[in-house]
């Protein structure tokens, strides 16, 4: 498996996890409150610090089992792969992004937005990844 | 998922009359990856006009004697 293959891996499930992790924390907090909770700048913290040190730790371990992979410069394949998956990424991202915007017109609240857009984030994200592994696989045509 | 290149190559076949090379050889010596060249030598990727030309020169053959037309039109569809 190529070391950009390997690196999609560990970021999806990374922020696959932590995902989870932020929004099951989110909802928990709702339900104590009866309404839906306030985005909290330390959640949004300690989120991001676990999905950094969880990608760094990833890459570190498969960077040392091959390291003449890690080190090895992408190639004319895998920049086409990162770029199509940018590509889908961004769709991702925009769609969730104008549904936002149209669900705060609608109700007008700004903490849902936010978690519309924040999840839009990860979402894109994760096609990405998904979208990178799978060209890996099936091929660039 | 089935899609298939309307060209296929003879990348693997050169290849292993040249010593034989492996795939990280030449990969090295066209500028990609060994990924990159089990990529070609299957059919899921159609590599840049500039790297047809690279492996075409480290084999010392034409374009042709490497890349071949399988699509519509040719001799054998």
């Amino acid at each position: 498996m190529p070391f950009h293959e390997k690196s999609a891996w560990i970021m999806a499930v990374t922020l696959l996890a932590g995902g989870i992790a932020y929004f099951w924390t989110v909802a928990s907090m709702s339900a104590e409150l009866g309404h839906l909770a306030p985005p909290m700048l330390r959640t949004v913290v300690v989120f991001t610090v676990i999905i950094v040190v969880l990608a760094i730790i990833g890459h570190v371990l498969v960077a040392a089992r091959s390291p003449q992979d890690a080190d090895a410069a992408t190639d004319e394949r895998e920049r086409q792969i990162v770029d199509r998956a940018a590509h889908l990424s961004g769709y991702v991202l925009g769609a969730g992004v104008i549904g936002a915007l149209g669900l705060y017109l609608f109700t007008g609240d700004g903490n849902l937005m936010f978690y519309v857009v924040f999840g839009s984030l990860l979402l894109s994200q994760l096609a990405e990844y998904a979208w990178q592994i799978l060209l890996h696989r099936r091929g660039v045509y | 998922m089935g899609r298939r290149l309307p060209f296929a190559n003879r990348v693997r076949e050169l290849r292993e009359q040249q010593g034989p090379m492996t795939q990280s050889e030449l990969g090295r010596a066209i500028g990609v990856t060994r990924q990159t060249v089990a990529a070609i030598e299957q059919g899921k990727y159609s590599p840049s006009l500039e790297s047809a030309f690279r492996i075409a020169e480290v084999f010392g053959v034409g374009i042709e004697d490497v890349f071949y037309w399988t699509g519509p039109g040719s001799a054998g569809s």
